[in-house]
């Protein structure tokens, strides 16, 4: 089941407090300053946004808060209470997929009366948690308390395709809330981060575990991300599939359904082999696993450790247990399938035709996802291709988002949003691609296949080429190509 | 005639990439009114008869249209495709028009899956039952017949011969409206080249303007004492007309005993308005024609003449012009899609001059039958239940658009994404359709299993599946004591297996009484030459 989840962050004003205790002291407000690019002109921002947040001091003179905070921001200010003074602080490390960051502060006075918080355990469900921020609806800093309503596996909105664990609790969790302290015993047992749009009474946090892992993960200087196997695994409780498989009818082991290709478990793992155990957790039949009292979504089992790491794993096959690890690696390949962060878009332009690779950001910025012929094949292009057919998926399929008019490209029908097949006649795999058939071209036209149907467009190469130049300065387009 | 021709570049333009041109959302019955509400309540009777009287112009010769027009009462079975297994009774008002011996002309729309057919005259009296002669869905066209001598005694056949109408003319629309001939204004606005009401083909029909609401079940169409066309359907003020001219060349086939049904274009080809493809394509002279760009598995086995790149500068002997559009001598600029029904029939031979490789050749492109199979997910399913196949209360269905009309008005957007992408395929051989889950009745025989719906069907027990048949085929041979099904790529699942044999059997029987449903399977067999 996908909820809709929705981010909360953002939204400020200017806060003086005049009484606070511990552990207030140590949660900071975080003012951002942030520029978006947009997709369809890849050398363009959309206007300057101010948005707010919340964080709190960790040890190491360090500010913890959300990444989805501080994405794409130009400038972050915090504050500290009872302190007008607004200090600059940078991005230390930033992990998109569990929706994490630490950030520096450049004058390092600011942590000189502020205690770092320390990490708790994960709080039991029903217990009563404390959240500490800086939300809508006021200037003070605000304290919720609500009880740990469920702790399982949900999707993490930020990057949009991923499910880590969460942890659910009735506290509100408002914009501005995010990145701020979950409280319990005067210990910080998480990062609040999301709500779902519609649910009431209904706030997400990080849990310690993932908390933890992301400190470890950056201890090497770098953030790798957390790792996956590369398996879909789902329940097996039909008495025949279980018989087939000659399993005894005990209600352990879940079944390997799909492997994702160029895996850790591409390399062990087979279809219908079945999971009875990973790690030290036994896997039920409804393919979950009991972690710390709580029944969740196996995959969990994976996402303990670092890039690299192998997980032992127990397995049923060929009507026997067996032994085998799994080694688990932080996969960035699915990258464009969810949205990304800080990196300007690539993109390449000739005769005003604007190339860039497709992806997720891509498609919600050109919106009508899906809704009309051409947004249904690029959906299809981007999200399923690769697992229905692999044979005929592209490595980075590019998209000609735009095309700035001239008179060059002027008796064209195509004016954007369609799939590049072709480009004198070499088949475009990744957007490298469409320079070398541009650029190695020595017939006359320059010939552009589209879509499914291959349609075509054609340009005048030695016009397209004397055009380019006057195509990028009328419009403002500082260089024809960003890689 | 004049076209207008800013309309008409709005077709054109959503034509470059498709060979099939835009029509707006099918509405299938949506701006009809209720049935009792058109002959039934008696408070709305007073009020419309009122309103009629005021409204109605007077035509030259009213008398001679009662003569010729007649109500149609439609009873037919309608079907819901989440259960396939139900049926409900639902009933069609029409308009018939009086077109030869014994015969009433009527549009395709709501006559499919009919129990009964009643005809009446005068707008008033005794209804006769009638049976259906001739129907083509393509064509969305039929003709109705009666056996009672006594219908037919004072009634006269209309005058089809009417001429294409110039821009601007005016026009009135014939129906019965409570016991009343009214006769309402309607202007002439364009003849376009749009897809069938009821089928993917394509071929010339009028736009009208008029005020009238609810039109658009077969509604005559006429001009001094002639008719020009019966109504197909209205949106808004605007109404859809199939040509007198279209309705006549396929009575005259009928007649002539020739009814090989309505052939089309199997390409793909787009406007050849960039004069760097022309270049590159090397066609000397004026930029003409379109170009080739996809060119599918012909549904026949007849050979491919085309291929992509090719350019088609003419047809049938009128040349294409580089929007895609010939001059036809009745009804002035349109769309070449037309010329594979003007006057010409599924198997006829149609003559091509093509450009490819620098030169002109000619060529004979066969007309391919239009079909519902034709397409990966047919567009319609007519005079049949819906096919499906329980087996221990997992519904398998093949996918077709009917099925996926069932996610609403919205379908189009609603329904799930991959069934809709697959929507734009043909069908070929290898991929000729498909069969989904379509949702599992629960029982302890499917437990585990009960949340999973909507997964492509890839092979059963090692057999590959593309329809019920095969399926079922697939099922009598299982793997042992089980059966694999195994389904195609997807995020979710990919393998359910079942317990074969009397396990089977006896959890199918079961869940046949315990959700009140009769057969486990219904499989129309294919028709050998269906219309």
């Amino acid at each position: 089941m996908f909820l809709k989840t929705v981010i909360v962050g953002f939204l400020l004003g200017v806060t003086q407090l005049c009484f606070a205790l511990e552990p207030e002291r140590s949660v900071i407000q975080i003012l951002i300053y942030r520029q978006e690019p947009d997709w369809s002109a890849p050398w363009r921002f959309d206007a300057v946004q101010r948005a707010g947040g919340s964080g709190f001091v960790i040890k190491g003179k360090r500010i913890m808060t959300n990444a989805h905070v501080v994405s794409w921001c130009r400038q972050i200010i915090v504050r500290k209470y009872q302190d007008a003074k607004p200090y600059l602080a940078q991005v230390e490390y930033i992990a998109h997929d569990c929706d994490l960051a630490i950030l520096t502060v450049e004058d390092e006075s600011f942590f000189d009366d502020l205690p770092p918080l320390e990490f708790g355990e994960m709080p039991k469900v029903r217990s009563t948690v404390v959240t500490y921020g800086y939300p809508a609806g006021g200037e003070e800093i605000s304290y919720t308390r609500g009880v740990v309503s469920r702790i399982e596996m949900s999707p993490y909105s930020h990057i949009g395709n991923r499910r880590l664990l969460s942890v659910q609790t009735d506290a509100a969790i408002n914009p501005g809330n995010s990145g701020g302290p979950v409280v319990q015993d005067d210990r910080v047992v998480g990062v609040a981060f999301q709500g779902i749009q519609g649910l009431e009474n209904t706030g997400f946090f990080i849990p310690p575990t993932l908390i933890q892992r992301f400190l470890k993960d950056v201890e090497d200087k770098k953030y790798d991300g957390v790792p996956l196997a590369g398996v879909n695994i789902t329940s097996l409780q039909n008495p025949a599939y279980r018989a087939l498989l000659k399993l005894p009818d005990n209600n352990l082991g879940a079944r390997v359904d799909r492997i994702r290709p160029k895996t850790g478990a591409s390399e062990v793992l087979r279809p219908d082999d079945v999971v009875l155990r990973i790690g030290e957790f036994p896997v039920a039949s409804d393919s979950t696993i009991l972690f710390q009292g709580n029944r969740v979504f196996c995959a969990l089992g994976f996402q303990f450790g670092q890039s690299g790491d192998s997980v032992p794993v127990q397995i049923w096959r060929d009507g026997k247990a067996q032994d085998v690890k799994v080694k688990v690696t932080a996969a960035m390949d699915d990258q464009p399938e969810g949205n990304q962060f800080d990196v300007k878009p690539r993109y390449f332009i000739f005769g005003g035709m604007v190339f860039t690779p497709l992806s997720r950001d891509y498609l919600r910025n050109a919106g009508r996802e899906g809704s009309d012929s051409s947004g249904a094949e690029l959906t299809y292009e981007l999200f399923f291709r690769s697992r229905e057919d692999p044979s005929s998926a592209r490595e980075e399929p590019v998209v000609l988002s735009s095309v700035l008019s001239d008179a060059v490209n002027a008796n064209f029908s195509v004016r954007g949003r369609m799939l590049v097949d072709r480009i004198n006649g070499i088949r475009i795999e990744k957007l490298d691609d469409v320079i070398r058939a541009f650029e190695t071209s020595t017939n006359a036209q320059d010939v552009i296949e589209f879509g499914k149907h291959r349609s075509i467009e054609s340009l005048d190469h030695a016009e397209a080429t004397r055009a380019n130049p006057n195509i990028l300065k009328t419009y403002g387009i500082p260089k024809d190509r960003h890689l | 005639m004049k076209i207008s021709s800013a309309s008409k570049r709005v077709l054109a333009v959503a034509a470059v990439y498709d060979r099939r041109p835009a029509t707006p959302p099918r509405t299938f019955g949506a701006h009809r009114a209720p049935l009792q509400n058109r002959f039934v309540k008696p408070l709305l009777l007073v009020l419309l008869f009122t309103c009629g009287t005021a409204l109605t112009g007077l035509a030259q010769n009213p008398s001679a249209w009662e003569k010729s027009v007649v109500n149609i009462e439609v009873a037919r079975k309608s079907y819901d495709y989440y259960q396939p297994w139900n049926r409900r009774n639902d009933r069609s008002a029409k308009i018939g028009l009086v077109v030869g011996e014994r015969q009433i002309l009527v549009t395709a729309h709501e006559l499919s899956d009919h129990t009964l057919v009643r005809l009446q005259k005068n707008g008033r009296g005794k209804w006769f039952n009638a049976s259906v002669a001739w129907i083509d869905y393509h064509a969305n066209l039929a003709l109705l017949t009666t056996d009672d001598a006594t219908f037919w005694s004072d009634l006269r056949p209309a005058d089809l011969n009417g001429k294409p109408p110039g821009e601007g003319a005016k026009l009135q629309i014939v129906r019965w409206r409570e016991g009343k001939l009214e006769n309402r204004q309607a202007e002439f606005t364009q003849f376009t080249v749009r897809q069938s009401e009821l089928s993917g083909i394509s071929h010339v029909q009028m736009e009208l303007d008029s005020e009238i609401k609810g039109a658009g079940w077969g509604e005559p169409v006429i001009t001094d004492s002639r008719v020009i066309g019966i109504t197909a359907s209205q949106a808004g003020r605007s109404c859809k007309v199939i040509p007198a001219q279209f309705i006549r060349g396929i009575l005259e086939a009928r007649r002539a005993g020739n009814q090989r049904g309505l052939g089309y274009f199997h390409f793909y080809w787009q406007r050849a308005e960039n004069p760097a493809s022309l270049a590159h394509l090397k066609l000397s002279g004026e930029p003409r024609g379109v170009l080739v760009i996809n060119v599918p598995e012909r549904p026949d086995n007849q050979p491919q003449v085309l291929q992509p790149r090719d350019i088609i500068l003419q047809i049938d002997g009128f040349d294409v012009d580089m929007q895609g559009d010939y001059v036809d001598p009745e009804f002035g600029s349109l769309m070449l899609e037309n010329l594979a029904t003007r006057g010409k029939w599924a198997g006829d031979d149609v003559k091509l001059k093509i450009w490819r490789d620098g030169k002109p050749f000619d060529v004979t492109y066969r007309l391919p039958k239009y079909e519902f199979a034709n397409s990966l997910v047919p567009l319609g399913v007519y005079d049949q239940p819906p096919d499906y196949l329980i087996v221990g209360g997992l519904v398998f269905q093949p996918l077709t658009v009917p099925y996926l009309q069932r996610w609403g008005a919205e379908w189009e957007r609603t329904a799930p994404f991959r069934f809709n992408y697959y929507r734009d395929n043909e069908a070929t051989k290898t991929n000729p359709s498909l069969v989904i889950l379509s949702q599992v009745l629960p029982d302890k025989f499917n437990i585990g299993y009960q949340e999973q719906r909507w997964f492509v069907v890839d092979k059963v027990n090692d057999r590959r599946v593309t329809n019920l048949t095969e399926l079922n085929e697939a099922l009598q041979k299982p793997k042992g004591e089980f059966h694999v099904i195994d389904f195609t790529p997807n995020e979710s699942l990919q393998r359910i297996v079942l317990a074969a044999g009397e396990t089977e059997r006896t959890a199918t029987a079961r869940v046949l009484e315990r959700f009140g449903i009769t057969t486990a399977i219904q499989i129309t067999p294919k028709k050998a030459a269906a219309n």
